[in-house]
């Protein structure tokens, strides 16, 4: 069998082969998870980071992370959220390191100038609202927010990872919720 | 309504306690989130939560599609990507115990890495086309001469060749592979299909 066809079908094997041959330290599978799993990841600090700035290096880092420690990985299978996890970890690292001191969550966001609902296809309306919503949001609602909605943290989860005790993730997340709804109408 | 709220633009949209009939958005989300179980009827009879239950659940439905649309805008990771990633990699990381190999020499001192017999045990699939070996473990003392050591893998077949067939293809090629190569004491060489593969969703470039 050529190299070629061999990872072709590595390519089309499900994560449970793919993560159980890299975590025996088959390189090519492991770049198969790279080339699967980059866009979300990327995808997902973006949402997290709301910048672009340093998106490479904590996907790159997190990669690197996942291979030192796929061994510890339970189940093959579940690669995708574990992945997840440790570029949300990657993420909240970043955040950490460049957190500037003052408390942002209670300063005013301007509305966004680049995007008005006329300007919006009626059928990406509201991923484009939420989208845009999102970028208003202040850092911890919006940490909170995309932990719990697109990382799937629970509450005590969150409360950990940002350090923050579980009344204040439960009520940041509250206030993101409300802020994104309103919003939302206002787009409708 | 009270006089309590110090929010007028949620007030206006409904998500303050007061429009909630008393409850919290917050209280709402961990309704959602239990399936609405067990049935609550002063959530459920109230207008004013069925609104924001409504709001909730569209914003859960329209944040995966935001997920799935912010996904599809990243570009796919080419070749200069991956090679970027893999080079920070450390490639011997997991080389795992050392199983001894005997020697005539009494000088010498022979041994394979856990690590090249699981690679071992992968290259069998090339004897099998189509077939893919996945994790791979040595259940045993393999590091002591002659102790019994289990071979347990996942493997991936394609869809429509007969698992058992290919099952025992499989185990008798890796048998030869090991003895072949290592002087491991393998009682078992267990098999776990993991996944079949469906062919019809192949390119006609991939057949072949």
């Amino acid at each position: 069998m050529d190299v070629r066809r061999s990872s072709n079908a590595l390519e089309r094997a499900d994560d449970a082969i793919v993560a159980g041959r890299a975590m025996d330290g088959d390189v090519a599978a492991f770049a198969v998870l790279v080339r699967r799993y980059t866009p979300m990841m990327r995808a997902y600090t973006h949402r997290m980071l709301n910048a672009s700035a340093d998106v490479d290096d904590i996907v790159q880092e997190a990669f690197v992370t996942a291979w030192q420690r796929l061994p510890e990985l339970d189940d093959p299978a579940k690669v995708k959220s574990w992945l997840m996890r440790i570029v949300s970890r990657r993420a909240v690292d970043r955040l950490r390191a460049t957190r500037p001191a003052v408390d942002i969550d209670d300063l005013e966001q301007p509305a966004p100038s680049h995007a008005s609902p006329s300007r919006i296809a009626e059928a990406k309306a509201e991923v484009q609202a939420l989208g845009a919503a999102l970028n208003e949001l202040p850092e911890g609602q919006r940490e909170c927010w995309v932990l719990r909605e697109i990382g799937g943290y629970s509450y005590d989860e969150i409360a950990e990872e940002l350090d923050i005790p579980v009344s204040t993730a439960r009520g940041l997340l509250a206030r993101a919720r409300k802020y994104i709804i309103v919003r939302m109408e206002e787009w409708r | 309504m009270t006089d309590e709220r110090d929010a007028p633009e949620l007030r206006r949209l409904g998500l303050e306690p007061a429009d909630l009939d008393g409850h919290t958005i917050e209280q709402l989300t961990d309704y959602l989130d239990a399936g609405r179980m067990p049935a609550d009827p002063t959530i459920d009879d109230s207008a004013g939560c069925r609104l924001a239950l409504d709001a909730l659940e569209r914003l859960h439905a329209v944040t995966g599609r935001l997920m799935a649309d912010d996904e599809a805008a990243e570009p796919e990771a080419d070749e200069s990507w991956v090679d970027r990633v893999l080079s920070g990699i450390v490639l011997d990381a997991r080389s795992g115990r050392r199983i001894p190999i005997d020697s005539p020499s009494p000088v010498a001192d022979l041994g394979i890495t856990e690590g090249a017999v699981r690679g071992l045990v992968r290259a069998a699939e090339n004897s099998i086309p189509g077939v893919l070996v996945g994790r791979c473990r040595l259940d045993g003392d393999i590091e002591q001469p002659g102790a019994p050591v289990r071979v347990l893998l996942d493997a991936s077949v394609p869809y429509g060749d007969p698992i058992s067939d290919v099952v025992q293809r499989l185990r008798a090629e890796v048998g030869v592979r090991l003895r072949a190569h290592t002087e491991l004491n393998v009682t078992g060489i267990d098999i776990v299909i993991r996944d079949v593969r469906d062919p019809s969703s192949w390119s006609e470039e991939d057949r072949g």
